[in-house]
């Protein structure tokens, strides 16, 4: 099982290291390729602000705490021509994000795909193209 | 005939490509007259969208693509958009040579101390706010950078009344206002940092000239510009804009870009721009929550304290 979860994180890397982002700011910057996050937890709130929203989520860490995070999303008008819009994701809804974790070592992210409870998937991040 | 018919095709689809390469042609096809606004000008108004797959310069093997996006280290992924197959609601985008049409070879005549002004500033993000682009400041992308095609809120809508001419710009919006009246440039103790415009018709084309920068800005702030991205604008900076119908769903746009002080030689950029009447221009209230900054900021004394 492990090695099928290295390569998989390992394609994430790469994919992510490929494709231009939709930001106006750097990723590398702000966040670091190399660690990519898969978090589930409960949505708290959806900040749509610019030039970037943000979900924000708790998320139950192995010894049971809750910890809350910030995943960082494309711009509002880009999310919403999308199809995103402000019912995507009500609090309380329990998604899984995958994203790559700020370089600062906070609980913050940068988001990619988010999976709903009945398993769609959303992608909330800059570049559409990595949702594929 | 067969192939006869056979070589016509191919004559006609080479040269598509190659007009393709030449880049847009922005100039007011045979024939077309542009509807007129009550005043009587050429009626440019309307919703206008320029998403495309075309670089900004003609690409180089000396090009540094992670330096320019921020990224030196090669660490993630870069700033803001490059190069984009499709905009952002999947339609697929036409890639033509490069939006820089002049000089001939597509590359802009940048001085050697403004590249390496903007090395130090892109290699120094983490560390100060102010070596951020204005863009990312949310100040402003500037003129002509505002038109400058992003991978996302590359709308525009131009409004006319008498004497003037307005343009919103989605990314990150801005409107300038452009007298057409004929008054003078503002006194060049005034300094801004998108310039001060004055329009005038030449035929049916809007022709801007753009005076009394300041020094604070850059000429490009997104990703796509690559190279160009970060070179800072000087008060000597001169730009001439030239909008042109060119048909019914089309706008052609040029800029000639001069200043002395960073570059050796005037440059153009020549694009495109299609109408989208339903296109919906978004608010963009790039501060409400710009929080890029002090996130990259403390990135960088995370980096220091890991360093010690």
């Amino acid at each position: 099982m492990r090695t099928p979860l290295l390569f998989a994180a390992a394609t994430l890397v790469v994919v992510a290291a490929g494709m231009p982002l939709r930001a106006h700011h750097a990723f590398a910057a702000e966040f670091d390729g190399s660690k990519p996050v898969k978090l589930t937890g409960t949505v708290t709130k959806m900040d749509w602000i610019n030039p970037h929203a943000w979900l924000h989520m708790d998320v139950k860490a192995s010894d049971g705490k809750v910890v809350a995070w910030m995943i960082e999303g494309g711009a509002p008008n880009a999310l919403l021509r999308r199809g995103w819009n402000r019912r995507s994701v009500p609090p309380g809804t329990v998604v899984t994000v995958e994203g790559f974790r700020a370089k600062d070592g906070s609980t913050r992210a940068s988001g990619g795909a988010v999976t709903l409870p009945d398993g769609t998937k959303l992608f909330i991040g800059a570049s559409p193209e990595e949702g594929k | 005939m067969r192939t006869h018919i056979a070589r016509v095709i191919a004559s006609i689809a080479l040269a598509a490509a190659v007009s393709a390469c030449e880049g847009a042609n922005t100039n007011a096809q045979e024939g077309y007259a542009p509807p007129r606004t009550p005043d009587g000008q050429p009626d440019l108004q309307g919703i206008w969208t320029n998403y495309t797959a075309t670089p900004f310069e003609v690409p180089d093997p000396s090009d540094n693509p992670r330096l320019y996006a921020g990224d030196p280290d090669g660490t993630g992924r870069g700033t803001g958009p490059s190069s984009f197959l499709n905009d952002t609601v999947d339609r697929k985008l036409t890639k033509g040579r490069s939006l820089v049409v002049d000089p001939p070879s597509g590359r802009v005549p940048i001085m050697a101390w403004a590249e390496e002004h903007r090395t130090a500033r892109l290699l120094s993000i983490q560390d100060h706010y102010a070596n951020h682009t204005p863009w990312e400041r949310c100040i402003t992308r500037g003129v002509p950078g505002g038109i400058f095609p992003t991978g996302y809120g590359s709308g525009y809508q131009i409004l006319q009344g008498p004497g003037h001419v307005a343009i919103v710009y989605e990314m990150i919006h801005e409107a300038r206002i452009i007298p057409t009246d004929g008054r003078a440039h503002a006194g060049s103790g005034i300094r801004l940092w998108n310039g001060d415009s004055r329009g005038r018709w030449e035929g049916d084309t809007l022709v801007v000239d753009i005076a009394n920068f300041n020094d604070k800005g850059n000429i490009a702030t997104n990703a796509a510009a690559q190279r160009v991205r970060a070179i800072p604008q000087t008060e000597t900076l001169y730009v001439v804009e030239r909008f042109t119908r060119v048909d019914e769903n089309t706008l052609g746009y040029e800029a000639t870009i001069e200043d002395p002080k960073v570059f050796t030689a005037p440059w153009k950029v020549a694009m495109t721009l299609q109408r989208e009447p339903d296109y919906k221009i978004f608010e963009y209230a790039c501060h409400e929550g710009n929080l890029a900054i002090p996130n990259t900021l403390s990135a960088g004394r995370a980096r220091d304290k890991a360093a010690r």
